[in-house]
């Protein structure tokens, strides 16, 4: 009798698994064509969208560009280079040391000449690290200051940067980011077009590794060497390009990449900032944001842009790649405990009627349901509540329609921005589509819920040493940028 | 359900196949079409290269009997080419545009019913700078599609036919206006003859017209204005347009600016207003200023006191002079302080002193007034 209840219960749960499965693709397949019409229509609007004239204007809004940097000695001169040289008419760029051990500072400053200069930092956002010095490059002191301070966390430099910006607008990028030339006109071209209510725009995060890095530039674009590194060029196409464009377009997006994202100082102010007390800050901001504008009932948008992007390497090991998801899904397990209070509440339209439930049922609790499919299945089988022939074909299917995701989203990119030139990169990234539910998934599974039980214990958040290489600059090898990673 | 799991199965293998086909046959055709495009635009190219490094004095028959193929293939950069170019090359390439018949078509697809052909022909009459499209980009200036207004403003400061002001500025007027930073680069692009409309619109009811029409004003240098701008400083109700205002008053950069700006100071205005007012009065360049700077570098708002000091480096010697002698008169009070070195410093003085330290630093490249504030 008892027997049977279990069968019962355990045939259940693996319909309902598979029915969760099902919705979660589903939803993705929505994004993504979503996406598609948005590249669609951007890519129409391309001969007139007046970028040239943006550049050329004197009124463009001039730019904040903030760099939290924390030892970041490999790469920081690069990178800080090719940023310094973007193309766009009026931006400085604010690199915040935030307490490196490493020889970050010295070489920003053998490199750029830099002198101090005895700022008065104003404490218009909170920061509760100390401003130890602030620095100017004696060739070009409008473009380049940079900040030393006490090792304080990402957010806190951040902040320390947004105080000391001078401009209207305010990017935020990680310092072992490479930007196309462009970016920054893409980036800021929406706050131009509709300046009355774009608060905040996202930039599509790409994956370096691989790729050949001259003078702090992505000129080629390759895939990955590593499999672990070619199935994250897939993931990132697939959540981060279509993803999020697909919300762009629903008006639902509630993540901008702490890696690249540009929003207006005042309104960053007026909300205090970036907060401390959370490891997803990026993201934090954003729905702290929509909370903000939707209680002031005010016309808003919070937009996102496909191309051109910003490079960021990706972990290369499973060790550095653990520690990074485990903490990206603490970040939004923090974030949703943090704004309950807007989930599902009418008062935040798309975004807590839509977007942050989504995100609770297909974000966070995917990880869980993903678990509970690798334990239940057999269970089911092994008690005799399914049979063989219903294991195998749940599988098929449940994975088979996230491989044709994927697939799509190889196929939208191949259509619109077709990144990846070669037939063999090509190749490879159909591979990875297939090779991901074969292990990755299931392993990333498990960091997920680690980092979400994380944050539902309240424990500390370990950031831990990362190792990063730094990009190629000098020989023009075909060899892979380093591995590294954001704290 | 095992029936239902096996249909859906055969469905994803297909739709799988079929995409991962689909994938390999877009590049196919990719590359097949930007192969035949380079063959197709090679030609065209050359012709139009040489035309341009001829300045435009031979080659417009080979250009305009193109065939249209080709032509097509070649458009794009030729359209390009042609924002690049000035002078007697660019008027030369312009007329193989017109003898094309570019110009024609362009006008006809401003009545399109799509929205994408309307923007791409306001665009190519503004990339032409054709004056006859001048009444139909207007007449687009109300397009029910912001993006199309959008290119036709851009389009008609491209052109710069002064007629287009008063449209310009009513195009801002509406509930869903054109972006405001753009029509002002517009209106600047109309050049001075647009100058009086622009002094009448001051009066205009909407705040956002006259924020921008004083943004252009300054940009085009109108002293003749600066008597109508002084009053929409004192009178303006809206702070937003006050401080335009005072900051254009500044580009402007004549004498009886002074007196507006200096007012517009006073402890009971705006921080906003007061902050852009002194920044005005470094732009200005007027050292009868420097006192009433000086005053201010003390001041408990942030922004005051940091434009303030900085107003005063751009002021040159004398400005200087103030900062140097609030900096001593600090260290004066922390030698006679009882804390000696650990006396907090006052905000005046290190507003003061960030302010030296640019100057300094401006000094030694040689420019003084490229230095941030």
């Amino acid at each position: 009798m008892t027997a049977g209840i279990i069968r019962e219960i355990l045939h259940y749960a693996d319909i309902a698994i598979f029915a969760y499965f099902v919705g979660l693709n589903s939803s993705y397949l929505g994004l993504i064509l979503l996406a598609g019409l948005e590249f669609v229509r951007h890519l129409r609007r391309v001969p007139f969208a007046g970028t040239d004239d943006m550049f050329r204007s004197p009124l463009t809004l001039p730019v904040s560009v903030i760099v939290p940097a924390y030892n970041e000695g490999p790469g920081i001169v690069a990178a800080v280079t090719a940023m310094t040289a973007l193309r766009y008419p009026r931006y400085e760029v604010v690199v915040v040391d935030d307490g490196s051990s490493d020889a970050t500072f010295e070489l920003l400053r053998a490199e750029f000449d830099l002198i101090e200069v005895p700022r008065v930092v104003p404490a218009e956002v909170p920061y509760h690290s100390r401003v130890l010095s602030v620095h100017v490059a004696r060739a070009n002191p409008e473009t380049l200051t940079v900040v030393r301070k006490t090792n304080g966390g990402k957010a806190d430099a951040l902040n320390v940067g947004i105080n000391l910006a001078r401009h209207p607008l305010i990017c935020m990028v990680d310092a072992d980011s490479l930007l196309d030339p462009d970016s920054l006109l893409s980036v800021a071209k929406p706050f131009g077009d509709d300046p009355l209510r774009v608060a905040a725009c996202g930039g599509v995060v790409r994956i370096a590794n691989g790729c050949r890095v001259l003078g702090g530039r992505v000129v080629d674009v390759r895939m990955p060497r590593q499999w672990l590194v070619r199935i994250q060029v897939v993931e990132y196409l697939r959540a981060f390009l279509m993803g999020r464009t697909g919300w762009s377009r629903l008006g639902g997006l509630v993540v901008i990449s702490g890696a690249f994202g540009i929003f207006r100082r005042d309104l960053v102010v007026e909300i205090g900032g970036m907060a401390t007390d959370t490891i997803g800050e990026d993201a934090e901001l954003v729905v702290r944001l929509h909370h903000h504008l939707r209680r002031r009932r005010q016309d808003y948008r919070v937009v996102f842009v496909a191309e051109p992007v910003s490079w960021s390497e990706a972990p290369a090991s499973l060790r550095v790649l653990g520690r990074q998801r485990r903490r990206w899904h603490r970040g939004i397990a923090e974030i949703l405990r943090k704004h309950r209070g807007m989930i599902g509440n009418p008062r935040y339209g798309r975004i807590g009627l839509i977007a942050l439930p989504y995100y609770v049922i297909f974000e966070l609790l995917a990880a869980f349901v993903e678990l509970a499919a690798l334990v239940l299945l057999p269970l089911g089988l092994w008690a005799g509540a399914v049979d063989i022939a219903f294991v195998w074909r749940f599988v098929l299917v449940a994975y088979g329609y996230g491989l044709l995701v994927s697939l799509v989203s190889l196929f939208i990119e191949e259509v619109s921005f077709h990144r990846y030139p070669r037939w063999g990169d090509l190749v490879r990234g159909v591979v990875a589509a297939i090779l991901e539910n074969f292990g990755y998934r299931q392993i990333l599974a498990v960091w997920q819920v680690r980092g979400a039980l994380g944050a539902l214990h309240g424990r500390r958040a370990e950031w831990g040493a990362m190792h990063r290489e730094g990009f190629d600059t000098v020989r023009e090898s075909a060899g892979p940028v380093g591995v590294g990673l954001d704290r | 359900m095992l029936g239902l799991f096996t249909i859906v199965g055969k469905i994803l293998i297909g739709a799988v196949v079929l995409i991962a086909a689909a994938i390999a046959g877009v590049r196919v055709l990719r590359k097949v079409r930007h192969r035949r495009r380079a063959a197709l635009a090679a030609g065209p190219r050359r012709a139009l290269l040489a035309f341009v490094a001829d300045n435009g004095e031979h080659g417009s028959h080979d250009l305009v009997t193109i065939p249209d193929d080709a032509w097509r293939a070649a458009e794009p950069g030729a359209l390009a080419l042609l924002g690049k170019l000035r002078g007697e090359a660019h008027l030369a390439l312009v007329s193989v545009f017109l003898e094309r018949g570019v110009a024609r078509s362009a006008l006809a697809e401003l009545r399109s019913r799509s929205r994408v052909r309307r923007a791409r022909a306001a665009q190519v009459l503004g990339d032409l700078e054709l004056r006859q499209a001048v009444p139909e980009l207007c007449r687009l200036l109300t397009d029910r599609h912001d993006e199309v207004r959008v290119v036709a403003v851009r389009a008609l400061g491209r052109i710069g036919d002064p007629a287009a002001a008063w449209r310009i500025i009513a195009s801002l007027d509406r509930g869903d206006p054109v972006p405001s930073l753009l029509a002002t680069h517009a209106l600047v692009q109309l050049g001075a003859e647009a100058e009086v409309t622009l002094s009448a619109a001051l009066d205009h009811p909407q705040a956002r017209v006259r924020a921008v029409c004083l943004d252009a004003l300054g940009l085009l240098g109108a002293t003749g204005s600066v008597h109508r701008i002084a009053r929409v400083l004192r009178d303006d109700a809206y702070l937003d347009v006050r401080v335009a205002a005072a900051t254009n008053l500044g580009k402007l950069g004549t004498r009886s600016a002074l007196e507006p700006l200096t007012l517009a100071l006073s402890p009971s205005r705006p921080a906003a207003l007061r902050a852009a007012a002194a920044q005005a009065l470094g732009d200005l360049g007027a050292s009868g200023a420097v006192p009433i700077l000086a005053g201010l570098l003390g001041d408990d708002e942030f922004q005051v006191a940091h434009e303030a000091a900085h107003a005063l480096r751009r002021l040159g010697q004398t400005g200087i002079g103030a900062l140097v002698t609030v900096v001593e008169a600090e260290r004066t009070r922390v030698a006679l302080d009882p804390a000696g070195a650990h006396a907090r410093p006052s905000a005046s003085a290190s507003h003061a002193q960030e302010s030296l330290a640019l100057w300094r630093v401006g000094a030694a490249l040689g420019d003084r007034v490229a230095v941030p504030a």
